[in-house]
């Protein structure tokens, strides 16, 4: 490389360039194509997911309540519950300490250490897939344990204060005084969703409602957007990890360019996460 | 450009950053929403900006260490930054449009609600509530 | 010190310019043998950059002969149309005295068709795609784009999306029929209208594989601009072409993907019944048990698209055109950075204006201030580069042939169509305005005849360089002059009957009889755009007569153009360049300077000469 840039400036040595202008054949942002390419995409996919969660926030501001994160995300698996974020914390681990591994197995590349990347590669990929296993549990534990589908919300919160008519078998117990922004779950037994009747500070009688549909069906879009990233990732991997096995990169001599490319991808992943559990699981 | 033992280290020190700053991020979701300590409630003003503010420092981590941003030329860095400044304004516009249609429907409502009233009996009500809106609560009777 | 004679021009290149060994690799033209990989899957820009262009000229006659019909229609409503039977098939409904009428389902979709194929297939990608494909190595000095395969990918994800729309065109219910804009609920429902289910769909397939080709392009343009330029090639010495395509990249990259995004959302209320757009709904008086969305989200997220769009359509006929004036009028362009940072404002002004579209649909009017505020800043960079053009053009030496002179009429559109765009930029004149032909009226002349000017001046510009011949001459100027004076005897009326309040996208005006005395105006503007459609038919067959039988181009820079895409053989190969890669030494404005008519960028400064592009 060094040696390159000294033989363009004598080559120059002869023309009138302006000060500062780029003498060509050589890239000015010292990255390939192929990694600038990348940078680009990964630009333009940031804009998806940015439409996704600036959309998230219109609708979510247009309600008048919305669902409590802490009391939505609460079980973990073997059946505890009332363990808030607990699970989701895990999950985020995950995802950065694959992201730590693939870090590592970039670096081993640009030493030309072909074990060192398959090592780390490899490690990378379990990380994605105990990711996306954490997912799965997730939106089951979701969808059959607490029967939120996209199309009804079953987690709500008080807009009033009151006092509980009926109990639910579970938490709640007729007689229990709520206030407002109070959350909770709406049970579903026996084929239908049993919303219980409460009095409010006015004397009337009313009943549970459902929570914003939009929370159900965007939580399951982003959350699978993201996860359908994960996946084409450890896809990508996987296919990237193998040709690095067969030595394909090492003969190349770019220093393995390529498991740097995935490498920009799979940070972008962690990344959105980032923006993802802000914005369904802390705010 | 960093050597291979130091730039190892950086990877080992960003881990264990990133996993302290998501632990503050969920401690202060717990503590402040009275998980840990019995009836304590932070108001969302203090919480909502340092846990915006902590996961944009993670964003800039990961950019700036992880995805090797900051080693990078200038332009290059300049030129994949310098575009998400745009979606300030579309958060911003977004944001308010969303808490806009929130009033509306709620207004929308209320005068549905004063519309059904004053067809009835009580024209009471309606004035007492919406005082100030008075084409909105004549326009039912004018019919 | 003289212009360059082609023997010195050859003997600069071999003497200057730098080896790249690519032919050491490849056999120029030789590894590219069979028909298949030389026209069809084919990697090679120049030959991407013909298909991109021709299709898009199958696109544009489809998409014009549909505005014929409907210019039709609103004209003539009582005219028996059943001679378009064989073309319409059903849509033309025919009575017992053989009367033939427009099905209005068929109007609809018609008028949803005519902006879908025009703005996406004939303006995006048929301009944008085009000469960016050809000129952005040719300009840089590039052997070909930074990625080959990509490129190709590009095109065919195009092809893709436009075989998807023309088969939504015959299916038994229709195309989509909602606008080209798609607003929900016509296009969230299936059941709201005919065109709502299949042809939606197919609609929507078809539109998210053309932004996977805007993509896929994009970044190839953005990388290639960037990272291939030829020695010498700073940012500051690139055409002003380059610097269009490059920032109309660039906008594209970040609007489209958030127009998939809605999408996405719109596919999921479609297919599972979500309600992200959706709310109190009731068809046939039964409420749908869709709550909680907001139809106008998606007019958000289409619009944040949707503005820059219009960008991504004028930006390449601005550069265009800034190239054209400048080479035929035989001078430097005037205030070359002035128009560079000017395109840049106008990129970044039009992520933020978005909402000015939506006036009228139920946006808060207290953002909406901020978003007129906006819009009204967009006036300046624009004027600076009206401003420019007319400068250039100021006592300069003009060649006045089809190319040039379609971009002086591109010129006058944009500025009669950007006049009428402050009227509407403000909410309060909006509200009277919105939805009326004086909007129709707007956008066709400043977006949509501009960016065609542009086009056009740019086919007839760089014709010589695709084909090695030149359209005909007298045939280009009757198209010109036709055009220009049949555009504005078409939409300068439409201005009128706007403001007198006649609403878009009616079927017909003769049963209201607020609209009944406008009735001889309509068939005037349909005349018009009858006797326009002919003269762009005489355009597509002179460009085809032209491929293979026009004046054959005898010298390798017929219009004494400064820029690198001259100094390649009349025909060039795979690679461009035979030899080496040429160097460049100047900027490309250098026309007239120290009384040399013309100096190629790759001729390097005499004996104390200074360089322009420092006082600019």
């Amino acid at each position: 490389m060094i040696t390159e840039h000294v033989m363009t400036d004598e080559h120059n040595h002869g023309t009138h360039d302006t000060p500062g202008s780029w003498n060509g054949a050589a890239e000015p942002f010292k990255a390939s194509y192929g990694k600038l390419m990348m940078w680009y995409f990964l630009l333009s996919d940031a804009f998806t997911f940015a439409g996704f969660l600036i959309s998230y926030g219109a609708l979510r501001l247009s309600m008048p309540s919305w669902p409590l994160p802490d009391f939505v995300f609460s079980t973990l698996p073997g059946g505890i519950t009332h363990a808030p974020l607990i699970f989701v914390t895990i999950m985020t681990f995950v995802l950065i300490l694959s992201s730590v591994t693939m870090v590592r197995a970039v670096q081993e590349g640009h030493r030309g250490n072909q074990s060192g990347v398959v090592k780390w590669m490899f490690f990378t990929i379990v990380g994605g897939l105990i990711f996306l296993g954490c997912q799965a549990w997730e939106w089951t534990t979701l969808i059959k344990g607490e029967s939120m589908t996209v199309w009804t919300n079953p987690f709500g919160r008080h807009i009033e204060d009151g006092v509980y008519l009926e109990g639910d078998g579970h938490d709640i117990k007729a007689g229990q005084a709520f206030t407002v922004g109070a959350p909770y779950l709406i049970h579903y037994h026996d084929g239908h969703y049993n919303q219980l009747k409460y009095k409010n500070s006015a004397g009337e009688v009313k009943e549970q409602a459902f929570g914003p549909k939009a929370f159900g069906a965007l939580f399951f879009f982003i959350t699978g957007f993201h996860g359908f990233h994960v996946f084409s990732g450890v896809v990508f991997l996987l296919i990237i990890m193998l040709n690095a096995m067969t030595g394909l990169y090492q003969n190349r001599g770019n220093h393995y360019e390529m498991v740097e490319k995935i490498g920009l991808y799979w940070h972008f992943v962690d990344l959105v996460w980032v923006f993802v559990f802000l914005v369904f699981y802390l705010l | 450009m960093l050597n291979y033992e130091e730039s190892k280290k950086v990877v080992f020190k960003g881990l264990i950053l990133l996993a302290v700053v998501t632990l503050i991020e969920v401690a202060i979701a717990l503590i402040g929403n009275g998980h840990i300590i019995e009836g304590m409630h932070w108001p969302k003003w203090l919480m909502y900006p340092l846990m915006i503010s902590l996961s944009l420092y993670k964003a800039y981590f990961i950019v700036y260490e992880f995805m090797h941003m900051r080693y990078e030329v200038r332009g290059l860095s300049l030129s994949v930054l310098m575009p998400t400044v745009l979606l300030v304004w579309g958060l911003i516009a977004f944001a308010n449009e969303g808490m806009h249609w929130n009033t509306s429907r709620a207004q929308i409502k209320e005068k549905n609600a004063i519309g059904l009233k004053s067809d009835g009996q009580s024209s009471k009500s309606s004035s007492e509530i919406h005082s100030s809106e008075v084409p909105a609560t004549e326009a039912p009777a004018t019919h | 010190m003289a212009a360059l004679t082609h023997l010195e021009e050859e003997k600069l290149i071999k003497e200057q310019g730098y080896n790249d060994h690519f032919y050491d690799h490849h056999h120029g033209d030789k590894h590219q043998m069979g028909f298949i990989t030389k026209y069809i899957f084919c990697q090679d820009h120049k030959i991407i950059a013909k298909q991109f262009l021709i299709t898009g000229i199958i696109w544009a006659i489809i998409g014009a002969a549909m505005s014929v019909i409907f210019r039709l229609q609103l004209g003539f409503p009582e005219a028996d149309m059943a001679w378009l039977r064989p073309f319409l098939g059903k849509w033309i409904v025919v009575n017992d005295d053989g009367i033939g009428s427009l099905d209005p389902n068929f109007y609809y979709a018609l008028v949803t068709m005519h902006g879908t194929i025009i703005v996406f297939f004939v303006l995006t990608a048929g301009l944008s795609g085009t000469f960016s494909n050809l000129l952005i190595p040719l300009q840089i000095g590039a052997r070909d784009m930074a990625s080959g395969f990509l490129n190709m990918l590009s095109y065919w994800f195009f092809f893709l999306s436009s075989v998807i729309m023309l088969a939504s065109l015959v299916l038994s219910t229709g195309p989509f029929s909602g606008g080209w804009t798609a607003y929900p609920p016509l296009s969230a429902l299936p059941q709201a209208s005919q065109g709502s289910g299949t042809g939606m769909t197919l609609w929507l397939i078809s539109l998210t594989f053309f932004v996977v080709s805007v993509l896929l392009g994009g970044v190839n343009y953005i990388t290639t601009i960037l990272n291939l330029r030829t020695k010498g090639m700073s940012m500051w010495r690139m055409p002003l072409t380059i610097w269009a395509f490059l920032i109309t990249a660039i906008i594209g990259l970040l609007s489209f993907p958030v127009l998939v995004a809605g999408f996405l959302l719109l596919m999921f209320d479609r297919g599972m019944g979500t309600s992200f757009y959706l709310s109190e709904i009731f068809i046939g008086g039964q409420a749908l048990d869709n709550v909680g969305g907001s139809p106008v989200l998606f007019q958000h997220l289409f619009w944040f698209l949707g503005h820059p769009e219009v960008y991504i359509i004028i930006l390449p006929a601005m550069g265009l055109v800034s190239e054209i004036l400048s080479v035929h009028s035989r001078k430097p362009i005037f205030g070359y950075k002035a128009m560079v940072f000017s395109m840049l404002a106008i990129a970044f002004l039009s992520f933020i204006v978005w909402a000015h579209h939506m006036f009228m649909a139920g946006v808060n009017p207290f953002i909406s201030n901020f978003f007129v505020l906006f819009t009204l800043i967009i006036a300046v960079p624009s004027a600076v580069k009206v401003f420019n053009w007319i400068a250039t053009l100021y006592g300069g030496n003009v060649r006045f042939n089809s190319a040039s002179l379609f971009a002086i009429g591109f010129v006058s559109m944009f500025i009669s169509g950007g006049l009428t765009g402050i009227f509407l930029g403000n909410s309060t004149i909006d509200i009277q305005q919105h939805d009326t032909y004086f909007v129709v009226a707007h956008f066709h002349i400043v977006m949509g005849i501009a960016a065609f000017f542009g086009m056009f001046a740019g086919i007839y510009n760089w014709f010589p360089k695709m084909y090695g011949r030149f359209m005909n001459e007298t045939l280009g100027q009757i198209h010109f002059w036709g055009t220009l004076i049949g555009a504005y005897l078409i939409f300068g009326p439409m201005h009128y009957i706007g403001l007198a309040g006649v609403p878009r996208r009616y079927f017909r005006f003769d049963s209201f009889e607020t609209f009944k005395q406008f009735d001889a105006l309509n068939q005037f503007i349909t005349v018009c755009a009858i006797i326009v459609f002919a003269l762009q038919i005489l355009f597509v067959v002179n460009f085809f007569y032209s491929i293979w039988k026009g004046k054959k181009v005898t010298s390798k820079n017929p219009w004494e153009s400064n820029t690198l895409e001259w100094t390649t053989p009349i025909k060039p190969g795979h690679g461009n360049w035979e030899g080496n890669i040429p160097t460049v030494n100047r900027w490309p404005y250098d026309y007239g300077k120290d009384g040399v008519d013309f100096i190629p960028q790759i001729k390097p400064l005499a004996e104390g000469e200074q360089h322009s592009e420092l006082h600019q």
